[in-house]
């Protein structure tokens, strides 16, 4: 009886196991079919010479790499990818930890509201926010080159100009993405023992030091996230932006890593590079996430 | 201690500055979409139009099949919303509710997709939509998108809060995982999936990258990408043309805003990034 009541209990677990596999298997057809295919067919490609017309693709081995790698036009594109990263780095990661510190345990008025419009323009298209900057931001006919122009200051030619046109198209990114990662930092401060936060105000602790020393290594299970996503989707987002304003130019100066895999592929066919330029991407995020952990994991603290 | 006064209004005065430069190009695109074309160049300053008038949404109307557009933009929303939901709600159970082998691997593997960047699988998914007919078909861009790892992330979050022991009295009192899953899961995690999936609609509204690869006659067209025509390379001669498609791509947006930011605020503070 006993043995048969553990086959029954045995088979029962069988049971709910497949189910459990069951609930899984719409998702995981999905990432098959979409995600890990193609990215296993992108690593093929990636050694292969093919428009994405011809019927014949040639087996060009490592030439893809080799080409990729020494081209002077790649070490730009690094280059402005690594200027991209810095710069949405301070302007989405560090800005909005401050700015979530100070709402949630320094000011007592108008939480509520800036938590509230700061978050605002996530909800809104990339795309609206890069034709209403290039509108905004124009040199000569908009409304800031026209309020500069009473106090004698000019807007440079920032979409014709080497520097200022990255600087520009982050700005125009963080637009979209900052209240986003505020929200997700400040509701991660917000999570903090109030206690903790109280007592180090009541030992006249200073607020530098509250934050360096408190607040951030106990926040930083969610500062590491959002860093991560930082680096990893926004650089995507400048995507829309390069794309709608400057497609890459002027000569090459505003082109990242993932814009030029697109115009490779899509602008002048050349699918190898594309494929060779997108793997080298996902390396290069691989290790600057892994030298990421290797940095920060001792002082992670999980929040839970 | 107190907050020395003069330091909290210098915070005060960054923060409205802040607020200022995020949401004065919203207010300014309305402004300027009733605005006729050569006001706008005249007045660049006033933001409020002198002459108000709908001249740009009747060029738009008759440039453009807009209503066929915004119905493209709401249907491409809504399909992918709803399948993104659902496929992440069964996921997410699985994940918290059954022991099987390999359940750690697959998860870390789901989720490790979020670091994928798309041109990784771009060339591939877009040979896949072309081999199967659906270029320029508003279903070449759905199919891709019907399950989210952030989607598993988040609702399992939410799951992993509810008292194990609720579901576990459950299974003892032989209810079944469909009940479980319906009745008393789903109730407790609603707020949570309302948030993601109002998330998910946003960002589907609002999505350029793949609908520009995907979609190539404005009858197909999606807001993002009829909004990108009005761009041209000599700088927007239809600049107020093109307000008035930014004003029309935003409403919606900022109406789920105005009823659901209260919400997801709340989801990312209870549930978060843990």
């Amino acid at each position: 009886m006993s043995t048969l009541t553990g086959i029954w209990g045995k088979f029962n677990k069988n049971r709910g196991n497949a189910f459990g596999y069951g609930l899984l298997i719409p998702s995981i057809i999905v990432f098959a079919i979409f995600t890990f295919w193609p990215f296993l067919y992108t690593v093929y490609l990636s050694f292969f010479d093919w428009n994405m017309i011809s019927p014949e693709k040639e087996f060009v081995g490592l030439r893809n790499y080799m080409e990729v790698l020494s081209d002077s036009k790649t070490y730009r594109i690094i280059g402005n990818t690594f200027l991209y990263i810095v710069l949405l780095l301070a302007i989405n990661c560090v800005v909005p930890y401050i700015f979530a510190f100070v709402i949630d345990v320094v000011l007592k008025r108008f939480n509520g509201f800036y938590k509230s419009a700061m978050f605002l323009p996530a909800f809104i298209s990339l795309v609206v926010g890069s034709i209403l900057f290039t509108w905004i931001l124009n040199p000569v006919s908009g409304p800031l080159a026209i309020i500069f122009g009473w106090l004698g200051l000019e807007i440079p030619n920032w979409t014709k100009t080497q520097g200022w046109v990255i600087l520009v198209l982050s700005l125009i990114t963080s637009w979209k993405v900052f209240g986003y990662n505020f929200i997700l930092l400040y509701a991660s401060i917000n999570g903090i023992s109030r206690e903790v936060i109280e007592s180090a105000r009541l030992d006249n602790v200073p607020l530098w030091r509250l934050f360096l020393q408190i607040i951030l290594p106990m926040s930083s299970a969610t500062g590491i996230y959002v860093f991560i996503i930082t680096i990893v989707q926004s650089l995507q987002y400048v995507f829309t932006p390069v794309k709608v304003i400057t497609q890459g130019g002027p000569d090459y100066a505003s082109s990242n890593l993932i814009y030029h895999a697109y115009h490779e592929a899509f602008v002048v066919y050349r699918t190898g590079h594309s494929a060779a330029i997108s793997i080298i991407t996902m390396a290069l995020f691989l290790i600057l996430l892994f030298l990421e952990f290797k940095l920060v994991e001792r002082g992670i603290y999980y929040e839970n | 201690m107190k907050t020395n006064r003069a330091v909290a209004l210098t915070w005060h005065i960054i923060f409205m500055a802040t607020v200022l430069i995020l949401v004065f190009p919203i207010i300014y695109a309305v402004g300027m979409s009733f605005k006729p074309l050569q006001d706008a160049y005249n007045n660049v300053l006033n933001i409020l139009p002198l002459h108000p008038s709908l001249e740009n949404y009747i060029t738009l109307f008759d440039t453009l099949p807009i209503l066929q557009i915004t119905m493209n933009t709401f249907i491409i929303a809504s399909v992918v919303t709803i399948f993104k939901i659902v496929t992440s709600f069964l996921a997410a159970y699985a994940f918290v509710y059954f022991d099987f082998k390999g359940k750690e691997i697959l998860y870390f593997v789901l989720i490790g997709t979020i670091f994928i960047p798309f041109t990784v699988t771009m060339i591939p998914n877009y040979l896949i939509i072309s081999e199967m007919g659906l270029l320029d078909s508003i279903w070449g861009v759905m199919l891709p998108q019907l399950a989210d790892a952030v989607g598993i992330f988040l609702i399992r979050q939410s799951m992993k809060s509810i008292p194990v022991s609720l579901v576990e009295v459950a299974r003892l009192d032989n209810m079944g995982h469909r009940r479980i899953m319906k009745d008393i899961v789903l109730p407790l995690v609603r707020p949570a999936v309302t948030a993601v999936g109002i998330w998910f609609f946003i960002s589907t509204w609002n999505e350029f990258v793949w609908p520009v690869l995907i979609l190539k006659t404005t009858d197909n067209y999606t807001l993002p990408l009829a909004l990108q025509m009005f761009i041209s390379s000599e700088g927007g001669t239809n600049f107020t043309v093109a307000m008035a498609v930014s004003v029309i791509t935003m409403i919606i947006p900022l109406i789920l805003y105005l009823i659901f930011q209260k919400y997801i605020i709340g989801t990312f503070t209870s549930s978060g990034i843990k």
